[in-house]
């Protein structure tokens, strides 16, 4: 178990959309997307679609999903499952957790 | 009560019929009757598959396992012979027969060869298969020249593809702006641009022959100097694969004419996808030639086998590419009284909204992704808007959408 990483604060995410946290502070293999729903809960998923090259943290984030932003293919935000073509493969979910209006990742840790 | 639902065709149609089956809790059991070799997902033939860049296993409709996991008798390779709709059972080509409660057909289609003279040349492609699109990449090489029969979405990918591959390309169309009936006059001539602006030739008129000549393949024009070429692609548009449906003595008019919940004229039968055209109200719809449209339909078809409550319209949708530039169209321009632009026509992000009575009826958006997602939400939730609001990038989409 890491400590966790602070990559950025809440408020550095609007609504509804996500922002890119690179692949060097992270340590993970893709960069990871950063996406915050529309009830404002934070959630990390790596930020390359399954399906095409394409930036998951430019997406559409509603209703527990982020929405590619090329083909439409949707995910869950807390675990990264598949919903609709044209990906067939999930996403890899990674934990985070905000205190004090920051938001500390875990890098490859389950949500 | 249905026990086993035989698919023809393996296309996004047919396997979305699948996925939605048993998404919906159907236990009975399933055969997929496919000509490929597995089932395999069509947009990328003119673009990433085409160019070389993604190979059939990349562009897989679903991993393999997943048809053991959803328990899918897949059988690759077969075609059908023939329906017998009054017996329960599905013939394949090599005589054997598939007994089946329901059959869902997805048999899509085939690109249009018009009847010009010569173009039954071997140097003549078009392009619906994978197969079509090996045959066609073996053509596209550095310096060859290409000529494009049709400029509407797929001519408009090959020529893109093509002059990534480093090929001479001509690109001829009798419209002046194709796509200006779906995207307007505006945006249809930006796009259109874009080969001119990447270094093809763009030719208005149409070919009147073919020959092939020692060096390659004469194209007459109409009004103009003969042209010599390495290969031609016909991208005029595609029919709908019916044969199978006629000769079940189905009703069929420019596709298998289906119903809201797809049904066919024999209720045994379904059909999804580019095969089928509903007839709603008494009204013949225009078929809808989509990716997306052709899940829709399915996930109404396996709605109406499983007997549960059909999932709810939304606003269409489709996506092209061309020149590294994504462009998607959201619903229907064509009955909007009222156009508001985000942006200027000629610079990305770009997104042009079409409203009637004050609600958005359709978008084309060009490199902004985000606006034709808005827009999608607004048409299917119908709320009031103003162009003046939609056409201000200071103005949130999203807040809108919230309202």
């Amino acid at each position: 178990m890491s400590e966790g990483i602070r990559v950025a604060a809440v408020d550095d995410i609007p609504e509804g959309e996500g922002i890119v946290i690179e692949r060097s502070i992270t340590g993970t293999d893709d960069d990871v997307a950063l996406l915050r729903d529309d009830d404002g809960s934070v959630w990390a998923l790596d930020n390359t679609c399954t399906h095409a090259d394409a930036s998951l943290a430019e997406g559409w984030v509603e209703g527990g999903h982020v929405e590619c932003p090329l083909h439409s293919s949707k995910f869950c935000l807390k675990t990264g499952a598949v919903d609709g073509l044209p990906a067939t493969r999930d996403a890899r979910p990674h934990r985070v957790e905000v205190r004090d209006g920051q938001v500390f990742l875990y890098p490859g840790e389950r949500p | 009560m249905t026990r086993r639902v035989a698919v023809v065709g393996g296309g996004v149609g047919g396997v979305s019929v699948i996925a939605g089956l048993r998404a919906g809790g159907f236990d009975g059991d399933v055969v997929l009757i496919d000509e490929g070799e597995f089932p395999y997902d069509r947009p990328p033939l003119s673009k990433a598959y085409l160019a070389g860049d993604a190979d059939l296993k990349s562009i897989a409709l679903q991993p393999p396992e997943w048809f053991d996991d959803q328990r899918v008798r897949l059988m690759s390779h077969s075609s059908v012979g023939a329906l017998r709709p009054g017996l329960g059972v599905v013939e394949l080509s090599d005589g054997s027969a598939i007994r089946a409660d329901k059959v869902v057909l997805a048999t899509g289609g085939h690109a249009i060869r018009p009847p010009i003279p010569g173009a039954d040349s071997t140097r003549v492609h078009t392009l619906r298969s994978a197969q079509d699109a090996d045959r066609l990449r073996a053509a596209l090489v550095p310096g060859g020249r290409l000529l494009i029969v049709g400029a509407g979405l797929i001519g408009a990918e090959v020529a893109s593809t093509a002059m990534h591959l480093g090929c001479h390309v001509t690109i001829v169309d009798p419209v002046a702006a194709p796509l200006a009936a779906i995207v307007g006059d505006e945006v249809a001539s930006w796009l259109h641009g874009m080969h001119t602006a990447h270094g093809a030739m763009v030719l208005r008129g149409v070919v009147e022959s073919f020959q092939d000549s020692p060096d390659g393949i004469t194209a007459v024009l109409a009004g103009s100097e003969p042209r010599v070429f390495d290969a031609v692609v016909l991208a005029v548009g595609m029919a709908p694969a019916t044969p199978l449906a006629r000769d079940a003595g189905l009703t069929v008019d420019g596709g298998i004419v289906v119903d809201s919940m797809q049904v066919t004229s024999n209720p045994a039968i379904l059909a999804v996808g580019d095969v089928a055209r509903t007839c709603a109200g008494g009204l013949l719809l225009r078929r809808s030639e989509h990716w997306e449209a052709a899940q829709h339909d399915a996930q109404r078809a396996a709605a109406t086998i499983l007997g549960g409550p059909q999932p709810a319209a939304g606003a269409s949708w489709f996506w092209t590419d061309r020149y590294g530039t994504h462009v998607e169209v959201v619903g229907n321009l064509t009955g909007a009284d009222e156009f508001a632009s985000r942006g200027c026509p000629g610079e990305q992000p770009y997104a042009c909204f079409g409203l009637r009575d004050g609600r958005v009826t359709g978008a084309v958006a060009v490199g902004d992704s985000a606006s034709v997602r808005a827009a999608r939400r607004l048409i299917d939730r119908g709320i009031t808007v103003s162009a003046a609001e939609l056409g201000d990038r200071s103005v949130d989409l999203r807040r809108l959408i919230r309202r």
